[in-house]
């Protein structure tokens, strides 16, 4: 059986070669693991490395860059933050349901964080309700993870609200930890402000955006649309209108440049996605991005 | 206006209800080929989406409205809107065959009464005519047609020789065969026969017979006998007499004589006093016609699409413009 995290998995293999990997896994080193003062080993470089951990003398010595590893501070956990409200069964704007992005993201971020020993946990739901699932550190595990929100994320499921989860996330959590956060193009509220602002007093937050299928001119999607929010149906001629397309994309522009001011002030990495494709690609920006904000 | 096919109205109102029902309920039913997409309401909350909105929703009425007047239009037309009449007929279908004594006395009279019936032949819509002259005997000279060219032709001949001003004394010829002269009866005989299909085919009949009743000479038929025959094969005349110079007690007059065989014929009698009267005596002759003549009474029924044509004509325009608009 295909599990999804074999999905997860070939997806990663899929991505160029090795080296690439590589830097995958030292992106994520440099950002997540803990660095104490207790020396462990040391090991070639990998590019994504931290530069300030290379030990020049035994690089020096050795041939080849090198560098320290330290004992982690203690086990990290990573919360999958998963909205699996019935926005994002609908579609992205690669074509495909957001779900499928999620997912794939999901269990990238958490196949990652597995590989360095860290726990995975989970918070998904809608409106009706959150739920969550507490960290584990197998692939058993992950892959339950993968499958409650997959299985969570449709049509009938009730409708997304970011700002209740991230508040459930505040009431439940309160040991620091990284906070992977994917959603669609919410748009950002007094409210939804307060509730990022208070996370990033505790916890470490990476934003992933699951890009939502485009409504006017040719990234309509098919002949006809409709709303998940109430099953109304939205005439495609309408979206020709040139008038109604500038409109909207202005007002996109708008909420988007809004809510990557939000989070960059708050150093809070983003990364935008509208297809599975660019997965490996966006979640290295996204990595990169966070190393970045954080020094 | 009535509708002939009316049974096609409410099944095709049924076929149009049924195919709506069906539009809808395909419509309503979503087929698997929508996407679903999330926060469309910051598409249709866009003031420009509104706006396009209201208009679309406009040509889409337009587009409706038209394609259910064009469906009604054809749909009337389809079950054929016709005017329903009772029609008389009798004027197209009536012979008339002219009776004219050529006697001496008589051509004046002769001449205004063809110079009469040559321009009404100019009107005549499918009625016949024809010529018959006599004195004493008959000469058919044009048989009952409805070629007007012709009729207009043989009527300026014998105008011209009844003027006596053409060296036609030919017109004449054959009438002058039998014993006598103004043998009336004989002539009025004449015409009679002169019908075709006596008794076969149903037309109105009618004779106008031009004569002073100056009878001279002994006659196969008597003004009355002719006057029977006539009857019995329901054909009226009309006797037009020039010289009704009748005195003292009516019995056994000439003019008297005339007038009781008009009227036995159910046909009528006038005496001519001033030659101007000829148009009016004809013309009254044809309203006597009309009136005592009312022809069998026929349901008849006239299409009339033109209205409704124009209306689906309009109403298709309207639809096409209106599904431009809507696709741009």
């Amino acid at each position: 059986m295909a599990t999804l995290l074999q999905k997860v998995k070939s997806r990663m293999f899929l991505f160029a070669h090795r080296k690439a990997r590589g830097v995958l896994n030292g992106e994520y080193t440099s950002v997540f693991r803990g660095r104490s003062l207790d020396f462990d080993d040391l090991r070639g470089y990998i590019p994504g490395d931290e530069v300030r951990d290379i030990d020049w003398k035994a690089s020096a010595r050795f041939g080849s860059p090198l560098v320290k590893r330290y004992v982690a501070v203690r086990k990290q956990t990573v919360l999958l933050v998963a909205d699996t409200g019935r926005n994002m069964a609908a579609r992205a704007l690669g074509g495909e349901p957001k779900r499928d992005i999620l997912v794939l993201a999901l269990g990238l971020m958490g196949y990652l964080a597995l590989k360095h020993g860290d726990d995975v946990a989970l918070v998904y739901g809608d409106s009706r309700g959150f739920h969550r699932i507490p960290g584990h550190g197998t692939e058993g595990h992950l892959e339950s993870l993968l499958q409650a929100v997959n299985s969570a994320t449709t049509l009938d499921a009730g409708a997304s609200d970011l700002s209740a989860q991230l508040e459930y996330v505040a009431r439940n959590y309160r040991r620091r930890m990284l906070l992977f956060i994917v959603t669609d193009e919410v748009a950002l509220t007094d409210e939804l402000e307060q509730r990022i602002r208070r996370l990033t007093a505790q916890h470490e937050l990476l934003w992933l955006t699951v890009r939502d299928a485009e409504l006017v001119g040719a990234g309509f999607p098919g002949s006809a649309v409709y709303d998940v929010a109430d099953l109304v149906g939205v005439p495609a001629l309408l979206a020709r209108d040139p008038e109604v397309a500038r409109e909207y994309h202005d007002a996109e522009q708008e909420r988007t440049a809004a809510m990557e001011e939000f989070l960059t002030r708050h150093g809070i990495a983003l990364a935008r996605l509208g297809s599975s494709d660019d997965i490996m690609a966006g979640l290295f920006g996204l990595l990169e991005r966070h190393r970045r904000a954080k020094r | 206006m009535e509708l002939r096919l009316w049974f096609l109205l409410p099944a095709g109102l049924l076929v149009l209800v049924a195919a709506a029902w069906l539009v809808l309920r395909r419509h309503r039913r979503n087929d698997g080929t929508a996407a679903p997409v999330a926060h469309a309401d910051r598409l249709t909350s866009l003031p420009s989406y509104q706006a396009a909105l209201r208009r679309y929703r406009r040509w889409l009425g337009v587009v409706l409205a038209s394609g259910l007047v064009l469906a009604l239009c054809l749909l009337v037309l389809a079950s054929r809107p016709v005017l329903q009449g009772t029609g008389r007929d009798q004027r197209v279908n009536r012979d008339i065959v002219l009776c004219l004594d050529v006697s001496g006395s008589m051509t004046s009279t002769d001449a205004l009464l063809v110079e009469v019936f040559r321009s009404l032949a100019e009107q005549f819509r499918g009625e016949r005519i024809g010529l018959t002259i006599f004195d004493s005997s008959a000469v058919q000279v044009f048989p009952l047609t409805d070629d007007y060219d012709f009729v207009t032709d043989q009527l300026d001949q014998a105008k011209a020789a009844l003027d006596g001003d053409s060296g036609g004394y030919s017109f004449f010829d054959g009438t002058y065969n039998g014993r006598g002269s103004s043998l009336i009866g004989d002539g009025l005989a004449s015409c009679v026969s002169s019908f075709p299909r006596l008794g076969t085919e149903e037309r109105p009949r009618s004779i106008i017979l031009a004569t002073d009743n100056k009878l001279a000479g002994r006659p196969i038929f008597e003004l009355p006998e002719a006057a029977d025959l006539a009857a019995r094969n329901s054909i009226r005349v009309y006797g037009i007499n020039p010289n009704d110079f009748d005195a003292g007690t009516p019995r056994g007059q000439p003019g008297e004589e005339m007038r009781a065989a008009m009227r036995e014929t159910g046909g009528d009698y006038f005496a001519l006093n001033s030659r101007n009267a000829v148009t009016g005596i004809v013309a009254r002759v044809q309203a006597t016609e009309a009136a005592k003549l009312p022809g069998p009474e026929r349901t008849q029924f006239s299409d009339r699409p033109e209205l409704l044509l124009w209306v689906a004509l309009a109403a298709l325009a309207c639809m096409v413009l209106g599904l431009r608009r809507i696709r741009s």
